[in-house]
């Protein structure tokens, strides 16, 4: 119904994984409106744009990537709005406080980049 | 002990009276006018007796073994006075008298037969005028005299006997005490003795003491009576809480020095019965372990007077009185706030470093797969394996920093383990597969030996293949060209064993207890030349002893080593 493609805000302190993302979003077939380095900054595009997916990283300076989910979930008007976190941590706690932020899924750094695009073409699939 | 002379009078001591008076008398009879002589031969021959008779006494002496022969002397002596008072002038001698002497000597004689002798040879002596025939008339009254006066001899005899007979009783009974009182002289030197060397045992152990207890300043050492006063207060506890001894001594308790709440947790923890059972719960819960003998060492929260709170490490042990009841509890504890500082600040580097490191990496690792994927700009195949090169190297170091975090996290007690039934066949055969590759470049064997029935255990699957991957690994790593690693999967009872036996370089004997220690490398593996940081046999003996499995090497150089891991089975799988 909607042939515009996906827009996405993606988050990370680092801008080569940053670009990695938005790379790996692209080939995706989704459009990058926000590519950010905080979490402040990621709350602004995400409120601004309203986009249809959120890739953020756990640890970022100032608001952490869990703290911008929570605040995604308390908002009535995004409530649709997926979240996919990003983190270097690997244990189940860090797994399961993505799950409790409310966050879609919860990807490890290192990550294969064709991974991360065959996720989102199954959320895109998802959300079609 | 020797006696003095008097006590035990020898022979010679007892003639010397006999033979002094005898000689009076001679000498007498040669200067006063009057005293005759009336047989000249008799009187001689009594002489010659009392000669002999003193003869004897002083050999007697000299020779203590003829001794009991002594009583031959007084009898000779009857005789010599008998002779020589019948030759001077028999019942009117002047010399009868001395017969007392040698009555005495028998008398004083051990035994009542002696008064019965000294009675005897009185009369005998008393007679011999009368046998000799140096009594002109057969004057009756001269034979009264031979048995009046050995009556009246033999009565003093018995009075002397008796008496003597008394004195040596009183003798012997001072001799006794003397004797006791020598053994109890003895014994009391000894007792000083014994109590001087414990006396100075004890204040060597003392001083021992004293000085352990000064020493001791870095942990606080409370000592308390049973109900929590304290009663001692060590240089240690001094420095933690800024109270002296006298501050805190006789008028403080334990309890007041700990969080309130704590004690409360665990006492509730411990669930006493509420009411008058127990009268203070906190100071119970805190000496619950000692009073039942049990040494345990918990972390507790100190507090100094002025709040601030101290976390310590602490060993409560109970104090036993000589009759074996516990008369109080000793509190050693260890300020923990340095070492707890420094676990998280380990904790905190560890996990920037990770992170530090798993970001460049994730980059590297992402943009080189991008260059791969590209369809735009395909790669050559001599570019396709350079980037292989670059992958492999980028995945090596990742599984260092995935290593390093991990054993990390086993240090500080944080093991994770994602815990279900799991079937160890899998992993056993996933291992060995993923390893096959790593194997046939290396021109090693790699056999399999997995049973039918797969045994199932209760455990971290992902650990656990980690934890075969790296035995597998070493073994392959370890053994040269053309050898074989032969995994085997085996049910021993209850359990499950998993065995990876390799015909490699081995391990020397003294270094298979250091082979778990973090970053520790064997001789044989710097010697070879294999690579590896020291990390794998830490991070497989973590795993095995998390899920409770016994990891076990045998190994000889040049020959091989083999690495077996325990595992329990589950219940229902066992006996299948």
């Amino acid at each position: 119904m909607n042939s515009a493609p996906r827009r996405v805000v993606v988050a990370d302190d680092d801008p080569d994984i940053r670009a990695l993302v938005a790379i790996s979003a692209r080939k995706a077939g989704l459009d990058v409106v926000a590519s950010v380095e905080d979490g402040e900054k990621a709350w602004a595009a995400i409120q601004e744009f309203t986009p249809d997916l959120a890739i953020l990283d756990v640890a970022m300076p100032g608001m952490t990537g869990l703290e911008v989910c929570r605040l995604v979930r308390a908002d009535p008007a995004l409530t649709d709005l997926p979240v996919l976190l990003l983190s270097a941590a690997v244990d189940e706690a860090s797994r399961e406080a993505g799950d409790e932020a409310g966050a879609r899924d919860y990807l490890a750094k290192p990550f294969s980049p064709r991974a991360l695009v065959a996720w989102l073409t199954t959320e895109w699939a998802r959300g079609e | 002990m020797g006696y003095l002379s008097v006590d035990h009078p020898s022979p010679a001591l007892k003639q010397l009276p006999t033979a002094v008076a005898f000689a009076i008398g001679i000498v007498l009879i040669l200067t006063v006018p009057g005293i005759e002589v009336t047989n000249e031969g008799l009187a001689a021959s009594g002489i010659a007796l009392m000669v002999i008779a003193t003869m004897l006494a002083a050999v007697f002496t000299r020779i203590p073994h003829f001794e009991q022969w002594a009583i031959v002397i007084p009898l000779i002596d009857f005789l010599a006075i008998g002779a020589f008072r019948a030759g001077t002038g028999g019942a009117t001698s002047l010399f009868s008298s001395l017969l007392v002497l040698p009555v005495v000597w028998i008398a004083a004689e051990r035994g009542r037969r002696h008064i019965v002798i000294a009675g005897l040879a009185t009369s005998v002596a008393l007679f011999m005028p009368f046998f000799l025939g140096q009594t002109p008339s057969r004057d009756i009254s001269e034979a009264f005299r031979g048995i009046y006066s050995p009556f009246i001899f033999a009565i003093a005899a018995a009075i002397i006997n008796e008496l003597s007979r008394q004195s040596r009783a009183q003798l012997e009974s001072i001799r006794r005490l003397a004797d006791d009182k020598e053994i109890i002289l003895q014994r009391t030197v000894e007792f000083a003795n014994q109590l001087q060397e414990s006396e100075a045992q004890i204040r060597a152990g003392d001083r021992l003491f004293r000085n352990v207890w000064a020493a001791v300043t870095e942990q606080s050492v409370i000592g308390t009576d049973v109900t929590g006063l304290v009663d001692a207060w060590n240089p240690g506890a001094v420095k933690l809480f800024g109270l002296e001894g006298d501050q805190a001594e006789g008028v403080r308790y334990v309890f007041e020095f700990h969080v309130a709440e704590e004690l409360n947790e665990l006492s509730r923890e411990l669930n006493y019965p509420p009411g008058e059972t127990v009268l203070n719960p906190g100071f119970s819960a805190l000496v619950e372990s000692a009073r039942l003998g049990r040494a345990e060492s918990r972390e507790w929260t100190y507090v100094r007077d002025d709040g601030t709170q101290v976390p310590v490490l602490l060993s409560v042990t109970k104090r036993v009185n000589d009759a074996g009841e516990t008369s109080g509890y000793l509190f050693v504890a260890t300020d923990v706030t340095q070492s707890r500082e420094v676990a998280r600040l380990k904790d905190e580097f560890v996990g920037l470093i990770s992170h530090e490191l798993r970001t460049p990496l994730s980059s590297i690792l992402g943009y080189l797969e991008l260059l791969r994927d590209d369809e735009d700009n395909p790669l050559s195949e001599e570019q396709t394996r350079y980037l292989g090169v670059a992958e492999r190297n980028a995945h090596r170091l990742l599984r260092l920093v995935g290593d390093l975090l991990f054993t990390a996290q086993v240090e500080s007690g944080k093991f994770p383990l994602d815990s279900h039934d799991v079937e160890l066949d899998r992993i056993v055969r996933g291992a060995v597969e993923s390893a096959r590759p790593i194997a046939d470049a290396a021109g090693i064997t790699l056999v399999e030996e997995v049973p039918d029935v797969p045994p199932i255990v209760h455990g971290d699957a992902i650990r656990l293949g980690q934890a075969c991957d790296n035995l597998i690994s070493n073994a392959i790593k370890f053994t040269p060209r053309g050898g074989t690693v032969t995994v085997s999967l085996r049910v021993d009872g209850a359990y499950a064993q998993i065995e990876v036996r390799d015909t490699g370089m081995g391990i020397a004997e003294s270094e298979l207890d250091k082979l778990y220690s973090r970053f520790f490398r064997a001789s044989t593996a710097t010697r070879n030349a294999v690579p590896g940081v020291g990390l794998g046999l830490t991070i497989t003996k973590a795993i095995v002893t998390a899920h409770r499995g016994e990891l076990d090497v045998e190994s000889e150089e040049g020959v091989g080593t083999c690495f077996s891991v325990k595992l329990a089975l589950t219940p229902a799988s066992v006996g299948r």
